[in-house]
């Protein structure tokens, strides 16, 4: 071949050659970043962990798989038997007979909530749902009705929906007429109930009521209501089955359910009606005295795979019911002064805080203030919609049970006042509330008596009380003992605005007894959770003088009549009553609980309180000094400008995140390597003992600048490998039901998927020895599956019953949440499994969740929100994770509080390990200095690989153009800060099952293939581009010109 | 040196010159339109864009040129290594802008239902279409680069 001919095809293979060795090579680069998706899309594996059992500090309980799963199982279905909640129980309803004879009506007693797998629900092979669950107790479900609503109106069937990385097609569950399973983000919500006009049109045989046996026969009528994240029901939005706006609370009883259950009532003897939600439903018309009353409701919350077996076994009477409401249940949600406030709207003039190029972080950039979705996608710094917690500590019961507290015993306390009343022109608490915090009916009569209590007063005491059961049954059973207190409220709170509910929820316990028998039970709770928050005069923590009066009770409205009677007052009869004991405090109390971890503790979050930035008193925050007087208003009703403010400066500057501000504070001194590494072999017990032993400090400093701060703000959905350190690969786990990745034994094929916890039911179980048996369950499932840090539980309060994740919560009472997450959490620890609750900071409506600021007082900052999560990390051995709010609290970022975060998880509670924020989603909002400043361990962008500041155009960080090396390197703070902050993941990791274990990356055969890729093309690049410019180089033959 | 015809090498480098700008414009646009990439500019891309376009005209500038002898090998050299380098700068901007996008466009085509309304704005799927756009118009200049890449960019004399 002439020479002419041949060179350039020897140029273009080199040509190609190049490329293709460029996008191999940077192909590399960015497979490495998303390994772990690969790994899970391809099957691969590209770390294996190799467990020295001799060695290990934390083993499993189980020897086998099948053990694991069964231990699982085991608890899931006491989830149902403990946490179902018998709320109605008249005409002898439950328990149902042997054999009994039952029609199951509504969308949900065939397909009940949720209903997909996934994060929510495991999916297991053998899950169980409501017609397994019955049948398995012997229950004859009516076979006419059952086979029209499953085959001709729900129609389960699998539909092929595409996987969203792979794009393979995967089966997956759908049904012709099923309920909205997600809300959506303050829409209209669909309550789609078949009416029974439609079963007809629908498929069912005319005489389908004729297979009923009515005088023998139960209906169970099943009603749902959807979640999810990113989700908040919006009141008054409900749509029914036509698709007709209603007006109506969506988390009412539509007409279409009511006509379901005036069909039950019509066919059959009994109706019960099963509420399967995460979202408290309003109940009035079924309730005693409504329109519509059933004999019987109960409480499943949401389920997942085996629950419902337990829920069986209640309903069936198998096992006592013990199971008592989380939340408080009302006549119309419109009683909740929460409500008053949420949702949130505009700053009159939020435009102000707007900018048009001037922000030198973003110069020549216009940064709006308008509401950004989820995911972000503009640029805003989303802090112009607020919401005030005018409520404040008067949160479900606590405002219900005090204000009725109040109408008996403070009649001057303008209890009675029409504010706030739905039910008629003055507030009264028998018409407003349904089923209280607590409420629970037992089947076995018992009786429960406070023996004695003893408060030890001293910062780390404990307040012990003794619970005598009596079983008055026949029948051996389980029964719930519930303990309560009441502080007394006195003039000096009243002058301070020190609030005080009459009833405290404190801690419980179960206990077995015989038929018959008596059984005494100790329930313990730390004495620093008697002390309120006076945020104006003390500014820290106080017990007032006079008498703490605390009672065991089957219920919160039970324990305050218990308190009206020993002060005697007239209760309103509804309950029996109990013993009260006495504890007597004879002088004020301010120094006790004023220093905490060594340190003192004093206001930290004034600015949470929307008068300190209108400098007036914009808000009254509800106070049961005067009910009438100081009831919410809406205040997004109220005009509040920025502009007006004399610290109108300052408060732009916030809303703008702009908290902390990169200043030369000294030269950071640069990481280099001191030989320290992370490995078992230098972390021994004195380091993972002592955070302040020399090996941290000396670890931590031999991290380069680029990849401190890197580390930090890009944290990511794993951990990165820092350079020096040589930390392990740590991956982090969705979700509150556990686990979601299975298990695959190879020996049988089978697959256990271990997330099939029930929030919802560990709450309304109200036992956090089961809930510490669940963390147990959930960390043994990190060991055998190999994963170390999970997001596995939520311990928000529910604030009101709209947010569409309160499914992911325990309870509306803080210390119910403190007890039960005290527990799971204390049971994952055990097990060395990084167990992070979330999301810590008043992220209590979904709803313009990245970027709403809410403003509160300092006591409802301490004690409503905060107080839950307290008792998972001040109190937990080992609670070594947390995930901040998404939201604002004031107008600060929750993730750049450094009261929050600073001030009290670390200085306070004592807390030492990782804190990561909510996923990072607009750098408007997230700014990145201020996270490092407030003591973020790992802001959540999901990337990996990428803990640098210089991979953006010109060296500078990717994401926030401001940072850089040069940026940072003469603010000496921000970098030892952000050094610090590593340290405390590094204590983390250390301390949990990750160094059990040696991590060894090892090569797929993408990385293989990516390798011969690169290592081909290079040659083949080269000889080609050589054999080109030899060919060029050469003399021309005769005749080839 | 005498005036040559423009050959097929050159007027397939030229088109391939004219692709890599209009790639660079189409993401120039995207990276400047409101939605979801608003702003999210790709490091180095502008950069190799330039290069790649300027070596692919360097290209067809030096294959107009008539030298014979050292000269003449050594032009032909160096417009061979502009053939080869051009393809290879195009392939770097294709897979970095493919990279800094992936996430971003996952995002907004596969949330899950329970946000996906409030993610697929009009803006964010503007903003998403634009970048895959950008990345065709990358891909297509590549190839045409690479082609490019086997064919001489001078012809014999008119």
């Amino acid at each position: 071949m002439k020479t002419q001919k041949i060179a350039p095809v020897m140029r273009g293979l080199c040509a190609l050659m190049a490329v293709l060795f460029v996008l191999a090579t940077i192909g590399t680069t960015i497979a490495e970043g998303y390994r772990s998706a690969l790994d899970s899309v391809l099957g691969t594996q590209s770390y294996v962990t190799n467990t020295d059992a001799d060695a290990a500090r934390f083993k499993t309980d189980y020897a086998t798989i099948e053990e694991m799963g069964a231990a699982a199982k085991n608890i899931s279905i006491r989830e149902g038997e403990e946490g179902t909640v018998v709320m109605k129980n008249d005409n002898a309803v439950l328990p149902l007979p042997a054999n009994a004879q039952v029609v199951l009506f509504g969308l949900a007693a065939y397909a009940p909530y949720p209903y997909a797998n996934g994060d929510l629900k495991g999916g297991n092979e053998d899950q169980v749902d409501l017609v397994d669950a019955l049948t398995a107790e012997g229950i004859q479900i009516n076979e006419t009705v059952k086979k029209f609503y499953t085959e001709n109106i729900l129609n389960k069937h699998i539909e092929m929906v595409p996987n969203m990385w792979t794009g393979e097609e995967v089966p997956t569950i759908s049904y012709d007429h099923i309920y909205v399973a997600s809300p959506g983000d303050w829409g209209e919500y669909q309550i789609v109930e078949i009416p029974p006009v439609e079963f007809e049109t629908m498929g069912a045989p005319a005489n389908w009521k004729d297979s009923i046996d009515k005088a023998n026969s139960t209906a169970i009528c099943v009603f749902a209501r959807g979640a999810g994240e990113g989700n908040t029901y919006k009141p008054g939005s409900a749509i029914d089955y036509y698709g007709n706006a209603t007006g109506k609370d969506p988390l009412a009883l539509s007409a279409d359910e009511l006509a379901v259950i005036d069909v039950a009532k019509e066919t059959c003897s009994k109706v019960l009606v099963l509420i399967n939600s995460g979202n408290n439903m309003v109940l009035k018309e079924i309730a005693a005295g409504g329109s519509h009353e059933v004999d019987g409701i109960a409480y499943i919350g949401v389920i997942n795979d085996y629950q419902l077996t337990g829920a069986a076994r209640v309903l069936t009477g198998k096992v006592n019911a013990t199971g008592a409401l989380p939340d408080t249940y009302v006549a119309d949600n419109a009683a909740i002064p929460a409500v008053v406030n949420f949702g949130g709207d505009m700053y009159a003039d939020y435009e102000i805080v707007a900018t048009e190029g001037t922000d030198s972080r973003f110069p020549g950039e216009s940064v709006a203030n308008i509401p950004a979705g989820s995911f972000g996608g503009s640029s805003t710094y989303n802090g112009g919609m607020y919401i005030v917690e005018a409520e404040g500590i008067y949160v479900g019961y606590k405002y219900f049970e005090t204000r009725y507290y109040d109408a008996v015993m403070n009649p001057s306390s303008n209890a009675a006042s029409a504010k706030g009343a739905t039910q008629g022109s003055a507030w009264d608490y028998g018409k407003e509330v349904l089923y209280t915090f607590g409420h629970g009916l037992s089947y076995l009569d018992y009786t429960q008596t406070l023996k004695s209590v003893d408060v030890d007063k001293t910062p780390e005491g404990n307040v012990t009380a003794v619970v005598e059961i009596k079983n008055n049954g026949n029948t051996a059973g389980k029964f719930l003992a519930q303990l309560y207190v009441q502080k007394p409220y006195t003039e000096y709170d009243k002058t301070n605005l020190v609030e005080k509910s009459a009833v405290d929820f404190l801690n419980s316990a179960k206990v077995d007894v015989p038929a018959g028998g008596t059984a005494e039970v100790t329930i313990t709770v730390p004495t620093k959770y008697l002390a309120s928050y006076d945020y104006k005069n003390a500014k820290t923590y106080i017990l007032d003088e006079g008498d703490y009066l605390f009672t065991a009770a089957a219920g919160s409205h039970a324990a305050v009549n218990n308190f009206i009677v020993v002060q005697g007052g007239t209760p309103d009869g509804t309950t029996k009553e109990g013993v009260v004991v006495k504890w007597n405090l004879g002088s004020f109390d301010d120094t006790t609980f004023a220093v905490e971890n060594g340190v003192v503790v004093t206001n930290v979050a004034d600015d949470a309180d929307l008068n300190y930035w209108t400098g007036k008193d914009t808000v009254t925050y509800l106070s049961r000094a005067d009910w009438d007087k100081t009831y919410p208003i809406n205040y997004n009703e109220v005009e509040v400008k920025i502009g007006d403010s004399p610290k109108k400066d300052e408060w732009i500057k916030e809303l703008q995140g702009r908290t902390y501000e990169i200043s030369n504070t000294g030269a950071a001194a640069e990481g280099t390597d001191q030989g320290a590494r992370f490995n078992a072999e230098q972390v021994g017990y004195e380091q993972f003992t002592n955070i302040n032993d020399p090996y941290w400090d000396k670890l931590v400093s031999e991290i380069t600048i680029d990849q401190a701060v890197g580390a930090v703000i890009h944290g990511g959905s794993r951990s990165d490998v820092l350079e020096n350190v040589e930390n392990p690969v740590v991956i982090q786990n969705e979700g509150v039901s556990g686990f979601t990745t299975g298990y695959t034994d190879e020996a049988s094929g089978k697959t256990y998927k271990f997330n099939i916890h029930s929030q919802t039911l560990i709450g309304s179980s109200f036992n956090p020895e089961l809930a510490y048996e669940w963390g147990r369950v959930e960390g043994n499932s990190g060991l055998w599956i190999n994963r170390f840090h999970l997001w596995g539980t939520g311990l928000t309060q529910r604030r009101t019953p709209y947010n569409g994740r309160n499914y992911e919560y325990v309870s509306e009472d803080p210390m119910l949440t403190n007890r039960i997450g005290n527990a799971i959490l204390q049971g994952c620890a055990d097990k060395g499994i990084l167990n992070g609750p979330k999301h810590m900071g008043f992220n209590d409506q979904e709803h313009n969740r990245g970027g709403i600021s809410a403003y509160m007082t300092e006591q409802k900052f301490r004690e409503t929100d905060l107080r839950g999560f307290q008792g998972a990390l001040e109190d937990v051995t080992g609670c070594r994770a947390v995930m901040i709010a998404f939201n604002r609290i004031g107008a600060t970022n929750a993730a750049h509080h450094v009261g929050m975060l600073q001030k009290i998880l670390r200085g306070e509670w004592g807390y030492t390990d990782l804190v990561s924020t909510d996923m990072m989603n607009n750098k408007y909002y997230f700014n990145a200095e201020s996270m490092v400043m407030s003591s973020i361990t790992q802001v959540a962008d999901f990337a990996g690989d990428d803990a640098h500041i210089n991979q953006g155009e010109g060296g500078v960080d990717k994401t926030w153009a401001h940072i850089s090396v040069d940026a940072v390197k003469n603010d000496k703070n921000l970098v030892e800060q952000a050094r610090q902050n590593l340290k405390y993941q590094l204590f983390a990791y250390a301390n949990s099952a990750i160094l059990n274990v040696s991590t060894v990356k090892v090569a797929t055969w993408w990385d293989n293939a990516l390798t011969a890729a690169r290592t081909c093309t290079a040659i083949l690049a080269c000889v080609a581009g050589l054999a080109w410019i030899a060919l060029t180089l050469l003399p021309e033959k005769k005749g080839e010109k | 040196m005498k005036n040559k015809k423009f050959s097929i090498g050159a007027w397939i480098t030229c088109c391939a010159a004219v692709l890599a700008l209009i790639a660079l414009i189409v993401y120039a646009i995207n990276v400047g339109a409101a939605g979801y990439f608003q702003g999210a500019s790709v490091r180095n891309l502008v950069l190799f864009s330039i290069l790649a376009i300027v070596l692919l005209a360097a290209a067809i500038v030096i294959g107009q040129l008539k030298c014979d002898g050292v000269v003449g090998k050594v032009l032909k050299l160096v417009a061979g290594c502009c053939q080869i380098v051009a393809p290879v700068l195009l392939a770097a901007c294709l897979i970095n802008l493919i990279s800094a996008r992936v996430e971003g466009l996952g995002f907004i085509y596969f949330s899950n239902a329970d946000v996906a309304l409030e993610v697929q704005t009009p803006e964010n799927l503007s903003s998403a279409t634009g970048s895959i756009a950008a990345m065709v118009c990358y891909g297509v200049s590549m190839l045409a680069a690479i082609i490019a890449a086997f064919t001489n960019v001078w012809k014999k004399e008119a």
